[in-house]
């Protein structure tokens, strides 16, 4: 797989349109919507898109460094098509995302960090999503699960398309 | 009164019997004199004698250079240098201990964080010029590979009083 | 003001400054990591817990405003307890690997464990563990120490204006870092190893070299720059050890430059000169000093009864002591000779020189409303200086930069200007003949000629109102670079005529001790022969005091050249190389800046002693023992002293005052040649003087290296590419340097730097031919 180390056109178009919220001399204040955009470009952060987006943005590199490894939604290493995101903060801890997780190790052989051989599914464990009500829960891509059990863990990634 | 009891008591010299008798006593009592070299008295484990410089299994010398012993020397008889091995490990480069100042305090022992100085048990050594009672690395090492079990040892008796 | 009481004492505290602020005013000693006064609040040590009154928590002392009435109570069970615990957190994932930490003995982890800590951990878990990094030749890390303070993060986002360094990370997987492999490449970099609080951050060429109780400190002043910065000088065994800052809140605050930190690494170098020495029948032979200095001063009675005293000189080193300098120019003059000179990258001696100095005191730099750079890179010439300006500028000052190259300043400029040699003369002409329209004065001829009646631009006509606007505010700094410019004069004028205009202050920079050179020197710099002088034609004699003509003087190789015809060439120096050795007849060994008392000038115009720290290496003696001794053997009157404080309240009470500056009116343009790329000058940070030359760690450092760089057009047009060797030729000599490009050069220009190897061939050309 190719490193990204560009943005296309439309992408730094898109960063334009967030930058125009912020003060002209406050173009860090885009970082974290830049490095979202850049990831829904690529699926994930190279080295050199931080540096890309830090040379845009007139900010030290380190600077977007410190805000894409702070975020767990930001990736640092290619991930699969489809990222599914399981909280292990204290409610879901509680309410059993030990389970979860071992039961999507079950089902897809991998464990939390890594992809499935066939580029399909990756698996990460994330910090509190803010979900705690409907603990224990996981993130499929950008869709929200809650009260997850076994079944409808199966139904869920019986669901997932190719 | 006093007088007559005087005159008795020398008549038949009382005092010189007390006397012989003492040494008579003395004469068939077993004898605490040791016959050293031949014989040797009982030695603690805390003997502080010659010093040793100390080892691990693997071979690589304990010292660390963290050069406490210097520091706490009452006697100013240790003299270290220290530099960054070739291994990246911090290291003596120099570790002189000059016999001839030091007063066997045992504090060099106390303060070494690595057991790696410390006193044998051995006290029978000298030296024709004050050279020899210099000892540098390498003599103390090689103390401390003579050594070894006979310090292990004591280190362990020692060890429950810690 | 606002009345609080501290542990039942009642002291008055400015209404909003920090609680911890006020209770160190108060001698009330709170403990802490993360504050320090120089930078800004983070609050996440959160060591300095303290209970205020009606506060239903304890509260962080650095990041709690004092209102009037607040109760504190710094040691109450509360307050203990909440410290406590946070040493206790802070102390599950350090390592405890104390004895073979170099920060053990000056920790302030390690102190305040003795006070705060436990004896046993509770946390028998295992702790975490974190690489270390790579951050360059000066810094060495052990990452698991650290205790996340974020000092040095700060220190490089707000002081030093780079920031390299980041927290990257979160919680418990947060680390220091660069990005992604850089390294800390800073001209300030060494200030994070004072900052660091743990052993996180460590000195690399000190490392595992002694603990910190078996040094003495010694106090001494930098000897590298006009700053004059306050050093510790930490020694062991007779051998400097490391440097460190002292504080001066005057002059450096507590900060320090790398070069000033680190240079001591020369201090036992090979080449340090260690006996007296002749050279007989080509075969250098040590000998004992009075040997030498006989031969010396037998040698020189005859040069000087032959030829005349003209046909004697001395070039010295702008490094060397105020005692020094002293004597030396006492010895020239004393043998009936004016041939002295500390200018030796200076190229232009048209006019009168002006004094070194910045023009106002060094604090006050920061309070000036706007500053114009003229041909100056004031970071890495003056790194202390650099600072205060960046300090300034955040808070508001304007910076202008009228410059060849367009240099990485690590603080905004309000305008950037960049052109050419030839072109940016006219452009600093238009703007004195601007400002003298809107100011109503006159300027002389040779101005408007210069100007050739060219329409000023937008950001001129910008600078100009605001120069004048600010008047006694505006601050003219020209750079010391500029002294190699072969219109130095030019530059002098024009600038001094636009702080006469506006009310500007005017600061004319130089290196090292050159303050105490010039007011030293006076009337004797327009008398004699000058370094041009001196190089251009051999002399008979010549004393190089701490010289290496090849790197320090602008001439380079062809200075080499000149010295080798001359009759007699004595070298009173710290170092000797081959070049040296091969031009020179006597070499004397010169104690270092650690091993004499002396004196240094600073640009302010302050005063500074200090004395030795250790004695002097090998035979080497201090200067001025040898020029007095010497001075003796010349039978010349005056030079019985018994101690240096005699020598320097002589020195002391002859220095030209710095108010005689005299500046030009009048100069003439010299036409730079019209072939070829157009030179521009530049003294790289690491390459300055003898010492730091030869300072390991700092030759491994970013700053050391010394590029030829071009345009990228015109590399093009030249038709080589980065980093391919390209032949350059000077009159007939010609030599090969590898380029590299960069835009922030103006077309057909190149950039040579000076005091570099291999550049000291092109010598002080103006421009340079591209031979085929």
């Amino acid at each position: 797989m190719s490193v990204p180390t560009t943005l296309s056109d439309a992408s730094l178009a898109e960063i334009d349109l967030e930058l125009a919220k912020y003060p002209a001399d406050r173009r860090q204040s885009a970082v974290m919507a830049a490095l979202r955009i850049a990831q829904d470009e690529h699926g994930w952060l190279s080295k050199e898109i931080m540096e890309r987006i830090a040379e845009y943005l007139d900010i030290p590199p380190i600077h977007v460094y410190e805000v894409a490894t702070f975020y767990s939604m930001y990736e640092h290493k290619p991930v699969g098509k489809h990222k599914i995101s399981v909280c292990t903060n204290v409610s879901c801890l509680l309410c059993g995302s030990g389970g979860v997780l071992d039961h999507l190790k079950d089902k897809l052989g991998i464990g939390p960090g890594e992809t499935t051989s066939d580029g399909r599914v990756t698996i990460k464990e994330v910090e509190c999503l803010g979900a705690c009500g409907g603990a224990p829960m996981m993130q499929v891509d950008k869709d929200y699960h809650e009260f997850l059990t076994a079944e409808k863990i199966d139904k869920i990634l019986e669901g997932l398309d190719g | 009164m006093k007088r007559a009891a005087h005159i008795v008591k020398s008549l038949f010299l009382q005092e010189l019997i007390k006397g012989l008798s003492v040494t008579g006593r003395h004469l068939f009592k077993k004898k605490i004199t040791v016959q050293y070299p031949d014989e040797k008295t009982p030695m603690s484990f805390r003997f502080r004698g010659l010093h040793a410089q100390r080892r691990y299994p693997n071979g690589e010398e304990r010292c660390i250079a963290c050069k406490l012993c210097e520091a706490v020397c009452p006697a100013l008889a240790i003299t270290i240098d220290s530099d960054v091995r070739d291994d990246g490990s911090r290291r003596t480069t120099r570790y002189d201990i000059d016999l001839s100042k030091c007063i066997f305090c045992g504090f060099c022992e106390e303060a070494c964080p690595v057991d790696a100085i410390v006193e044998t048990r051995i006290f029978e050594y000298h030296g024709e010029n004050r050279d020899d009672l210099y000892y540098t690395k390498d003599k103390l090492l090689a103390v401390g590979d003579k050594m070894e079990d006979s310090i292990a040892r004591d280190r362990k008796l020692d060890a429950p009083y810690r | 003001m606002a009345t609080i009481e501290i542990n039942g004492q009642t002291i008055e505290a400015e209404e909003g400054s920090m609680l911890i602020a006020a209770a160190d005013k108060a001698g009330i000693y709170i403990p802490r990591f993360c504050y320090h006064d120089k930078l800004s609040i983070a609050a996440n040590c959160r060591m300095c817990l303290v209970e205020v009154e009606k506060a239903p928590k304890p509260l962080p002392a650095c990041a709690t405003p004092v209102t009037d009435g607040m109760k504190v109570q710094t040691q109450s069970e509360l307050a203990r307890d909440a410290q406590k615990g946070t040493m206790e957190f802070l102390l599950i994932n350090h390592p405890l690997d104390c004895p073979i930490c170099d920060q053990g003995g000056e920790c302030e982890l390690q102190d305040l464990a003795v006070g705060y800590g436990r004896d046993a951990s509770q946390y028998n878990e295992g702790k975490r563990v974190v690489m270390d990094k790579n951050l360059g030749p000066l810094i060495s890390t052990d990452m698991t120490r650290c205790i996340q303070c974020t000092r040095c993060v700060r220190f490089g986002q707000e002081l030093a204006g780079i920031m390299e360094l980041g927290m990257a990370g979160r919680g418990e997987h947060s680390e220091i870092m660069t990005f992604m492999g850089h390294t800390v490449d800073s001209e300030l970099s060494g200030n994070v190893i004072d900052l660091c609080p743990v052993g996180a951050l460590t000195s690399k060429p000190f490392r595992f070299q002694c603990r910190s109780w078996e040094m003495q400190n010694h106090d001494g002043i930098a000897p590298h720059d006009t700053v004059g910065s306050n050093l510790e000088i930490q020694v062991m065994r007779d051998k400097v050890m490391r440097v460190l800052p002292a504080a001066n809140e005057a002059i450096n605050e507590v900060w320090l430059s790398d070069r000033d930190r680190f240079s001591y690494e020369s201090l036992d170098s090979d080449q340090r000169l260690t006996t007296p020495r002749l050279k007989i029948n080509g075969e250098w032979k040590s000998t004992d000093w009075q040997t030498a200095l006989e031969h010396v001063a037998a040698k020189l009675k005859v040069i000087n009864e032959e030829f005349g005293a003209d046909s004697t000189g001395a070039l010295v080193s702008p490094t060397a002591t105020l005692e020094e300098l002293n004597l030396l120019k006492k010895l020239m003059q004393g043998m009936g000779s004016s041939n002295i000179d500390y200018r030796l990258r200076q190229q232009d001696f048209r006019g009168n020189q002006p004094a070194p100095v910045l023009g106002s005191s060094i604090a006050d730099f920061e309070s000036a409303s706007t500053v114009l750079l003229v041909d100056s890179n004031i970071r890495k010439e003056q790194p202390i200086l650099g600072l205060r300006l960046r300090k300034a500028v955040l808070h508001g000052t304007q910076v202008h930069a009228l410059n060849h190259v367009d240099y990485d300043f690590a603080f905004r400029t309000a305008s950037t200007i960049c052109l050419a040699p030839d072109a940016m003369l006219s452009e600093l002409a238009i703007l004195t003949q601007l400002i003298a329209g809107r100011t109503g004065s006159s300027v002389p001829d040779a101005v408007s000629k210069l100007a050739n009646g060219t329409e000023a631009s937008v950001e001129i006509v910008a600078l100009a109102n605001e120069l004048i606007d600010a008047g006694e505010n505006g601050h003219v700094v020209l750079g010391a670079q500029a002294r190699m410019n072969p219109n130095y004069s030019v530059l002098t004028t024009l600038t001094s005529l636009i702080s006469t205009m506006t009310g500007a202050r005017l600061a004319n920079l130089a290196e090292a001790n050159s303050v105490a050179a010039w007011q030293v020197m006076g009337a004797a710099l327009d008398d004699g022969k000058n370094t041009a002088d001196m190089i251009a034609e051999p002399l008979k004699a010549c004393l190089l005091f701490n010289i290496d003509p090849r790197h320090d003087l602008l001439a380079g190789d062809h200075a080499l050249e000149t010295l080798s015809e001359t009759g007699m060439v004595v070298h009173i120096g710290n170092f000797h190389d081959e070049a040296l050795d091969d031009c020179c007849h006597v070499q004397l060994p010169l104690a270092a800046f650690s091993e004499t008392d002396g004196t240094h000038i600073n640009c302010e115009g302050t005063v500074q002693s200090w004395t030795a720290a250790v004695n002097p290496l090998g035979d080497s003696r201090p200067g001025w023992k040898i020029l007095r001794v010497l001075g003796n053997y010349l039978s010349l009157d005056g030079f019985d002293y018994n101690t240096i404080a005699e020598v320097r309240n002589e020195a002391v009470a002859a220095l030209q005052p710095i108010d005689a500056s005299r500046v030009n009116t009048e100069f003439t343009v010299d036409e730079l040649p019209d072939n070829g790329l157009k030179r521009i000058y530049d003294l790289p940070l690491y390459h300055s003087d003898a010492l730091v030359r030869r300072a390991s760690a700092l030759q491994g450092a970013a700053d050391s290296k010394a590029a030829v760089v071009l345009h990228p057009d015109t590399l093009q047009a030249i038709g080589a590419e980065e980093g391919s060797s390209v032949k350059f030729s000077v009159g007939e000599q010609s030599v090969e340097l590898t380029v590299s490009s960069s835009n922030i050069v103006p077309v057909q220009c190149v950039v040579i730097p000076s005091g570099v190897d291999g550049c000291s061939a092109i010598g002080a050309a103006a421009s340079v031919e591209v031979a085929n």
